[in-house]
């Protein structure tokens, strides 16, 4: 028990350890997935608001697998000012869906409801959003002279490059062409399954054996005594030796327990004591509950 | 007079209108032959104990989702609102085979394992059934996803199959989970001629050495070593890995008697009962009967062979370079394919017809809990690619 505790010891040494110096892993799933994701500055004639009116607009991606609630976080246009823009909390219109979007319009008419911001996009190159504290910054994109009626976004949902969109996609994917699921890239390159099968088995037998080599070692390592190795003094005391590999079983102890009585005790010619393996009554033994759990052989 | 045979003429009417309802009115020869499916696998239940406990609900299931009714009523599966609709979300969320693996790692035993690590590399070896069906169904013209649930039947895994496919391709998981549970209870049967046609009489007759007792620190410290090694390897396993180690971890920890007993007890029973009726009732004649399913019956006996091929094989393959005395029986091969415990016991029984004092059963265990493992390994490798 007191290597387990050892074990247990060191097992939640080791998560903090990690914890501390990965925490981005601990962030996921909250504001911070969410990106900017296209924009439309000179809107002439595309995307229409509730209102009928052609405004600039500023979509934004959820790329997280869970919704994500963009109330209370800012939004802006100007990197002096990151909370020019307060998105309010509690409205159902602020939760977007997993890998979905929410599209806000720039034509500085808060008035006309919570996705109308009060600034426009004419007059910066800059649109930004923050956390809810006003400091964190979530994502910002910079962009350049703009086109009429052509908008500017990131070619692919949630990636990296950005440029101009063939076709402006307010709440849709970005990307427009056919899109080939997982399954169809690999079987373009592997269309006998031979990859896959090379590349998976390879995958199995590596975790397997990577169990195998853990287990092979485990008696040996959680079997070190601790104690002996870093305590000099303990080192010359004698110990009692136990004999590798050697298994005693429970006929060869009761062979020997049975001399040793022998030996101790006066010998008759009739004994009184009977020597005997009960079998320990358990609920539970290691090599015969498959045995028990076995339904009879079909007929 | 007028009246009463209006009257008559409503009552007629309306008892037209009714057998309209019935079953009698809607019943095609689909689902007659789909009844005639069901009732053979209660038979094979009751009268030849093949896997009852998941061919009764399932057989049973096939008969309730058989019965030929009017669209509209939200009484079928497929209708959003009905009972077994809600009942098969489970299924097609894939949140049954989780719990079923909690309840499997609960009242797993992985002692064989510990005791003779080399033993996990069949478990391995014998996954080679999924991606040979991975292999012929893409050949044959199924889709990718489509290959890659098919190919998990050779994981010889119920839950990791209905698992795999609600995510690669939940219309064809009826026929997929059928397919899976029909050859785990044909163990007995597919594979012993492969055993035989692949071993020698004096390889049948290898003796293995007992296994050797496993401390305690060793069983609690595998369901968590295991966890985190496959799983950091295939995080897409998690599901369904975190959950074997999770309810393995609770039988070996010693303290938490009750989790365990309900894992394994009437937690696993009310999940067996769930998805053995709802993937029974899944089978509708109109969605269950085409050629895609005939194909995927095909597929699952080609990928058994092929996993208890791959299986036999390694094992003969690892003692050319065992010494002797050390070699394995290439009979416990086999059970590297799951389908825990049946085809331990073919291993047993096949290695009893040889030599009747030579039992296999222990040493088969070892493959057999590996093949769990492996399988659910295999279907997080799959998922990762292709989903």
């Amino acid at each position: 028990m007191k290597t387990i505790r050892t074990v247990i010891r060191w097992a939640l040494a080791c998560f903090i350890l990690v914890a501390l110096l990965f925490p981005g892993s601990l962030l996921a799933q909250s504001t911070r997935d969410l990106k900017i994701n296209e924009i439309l500055v000179l809107n002439d004639s595309n995307y229409v608001d509730d209102y009928g009116q052609h405004s600039a607009w500023i979509e934004i991606f959820n790329s997280a697998y869970n919704t994500v609630d963009i109330g209370g976080s800012y939004l802006t246009n100007d990197p002096l000012n990151p909370t020019k823009y307060y998105i309010p909390k509690g409205d159902p219109i602020t939760q977007i869906a997993p890998r979905n979007y929410l599209v806000f319009f720039a034509d500085n008419v808060p008035t006309r409801g919570i996705l109308h911001l009060n600034f426009t996009l004419e007059e910066t190159d800059y649109v930004a959003i923050y956390e809810g504290n006003g400091k964190g910054l979530i994502d910002a994109v910079k962009f350049g002279p703009q086109k009429p009626d052509v908008s500017f976004g990131r070619l692919t949902d949630g990636n990296h490059e950005w440029g101009f969109l063939e076709k402006t996609t307010p709440m849709a994917n970005n990307f427009t062409g056919t899109v080939e699921s997982a399954g169809e890239k690999f079987v373009e390159m592997d269309p006998y399954g031979v990859g896959m099968a090379v590349i998976a088995m390879s995958v199995v037998f590596a975790a397997l054996i990577l169990l195998y080599i853990v287990f092979k070692n485990t008696k040996r390592i959680y079997s070190i005594n601790l104690k002996r190795l870093f305590c000099r003094e303990c080192k010359k005391e004698p110990q009692e030796e136990s004999l590798p590999g050697i298994e005693i079983t429970g006929e060869v102890n009761a062979a020997i327990a049975m001399a040793i009585h022998l030996y101790i005790s006066e010998l008759h010619d009739h004994e009184e004591a009977i020597l005997t393996i009960k079998k320990v009554s358990r609920t539970y033994s290691p090599w015969s509950s498959k045995i028990y759990g076995l339904r009879n052989q079909p007929r | 007079m007028e009246h009463s045979g209006s009257f008559l003429s409503f009552v007629s009417d309306h008892l037209n209108q009714f057998f309209t309802y019935t079953a009698f009115a809607n019943v095609t020869s689909g689902h007659l032959i789909m009844i005639c499916i069901g009732l053979i696998f209660i038979y094979l239940a009751i009268a030849k104990e093949y896997e009852p406990m998941l061919l009764i609900p399932i057989g049973f299931g096939i008969l309730v989702g058989n019965i030929a009714f009017m669209p509209g009523l939200k009484i079928g599966i497929y209708e959003s609102g009905s009972v077994l609709n809600y009942l098969y979300f489970g299924v097609l969320q894939g949140i049954y085979p989780p719990l079923i693996f909690l309840g499997i790692g609960a009242m797993t035993d992985f002692s064989a394992l510990i005791s003779n690590p080399k033993l996990m590399l069949i478990g391995a070896a014998a996954q080679l059934g999924i991606f040979g069906a991975y292999a012929i169904a893409l050949l044959l013209g199924f889709s990718p996803s489509e290959a890659g649930a098919i190919g998990i039947i050779g994981g010889a895994d119920g839950p990791t199959a209905i698992f795999l496919s609600s995510k690669l391709a939940p219309e064809l998981l009826g026929a997929i989970a059928i397919s899976a549970y029909s050859y785990m209870a044909l163990v007995p049967v597919i594979q012993p001629p492969v055993m035989r046609l692949l071993t020698t009489k004096k390889e049948r007759l290898i003796r293995m050495k007992p296994p050797r007792s496993v401390s305690k620190v060793e069983k609690v410290l595998f369901p968590i070593i295991g966890m985190l090694l496959t799983c950091f390897i295939v995080p897409s396993g998690l599901p369904l890995l975190g959950m074997l180690f999770f309810g393995n971890l609770l039988k070996e920890s010693g303290v938490t008697k009750r989790l365990a007993d309900t894992a394994k007890g009437p937690m696993i029973d009310i999940v067996t009962i769930l998805i053995g009726l709802t993937v029974g009732a899944s089978t509708q004649a109109t969605t269950f009967l085409t050629a895609k399913s005939v194909g995927i019956f095909a597929l699952g006996a080609a990928s058994f062979v092929i996993a208890t091929f791959g299986g036999v094989m390694f094992v003969k393959i690892i003692n050319l370079f065992l010494k002797e005395g050390n070699k394995m029986n290439p009979l416990i091969g086999n059970a590297g394919v799951s389908a825990v415990p049946d085809s331990a016991r073919v291993s047993q029984v096949v290695g009893l017809e040889y030599d009747k004092t030579n039992h296999l059963l222990m040493h088969a265990m070892g493959p057999n809990v590996a093949g769990v493992i492996g399988s659910a390994v295999a279907a997080g490798i799959i998922l990762g690619f292709l989903s």
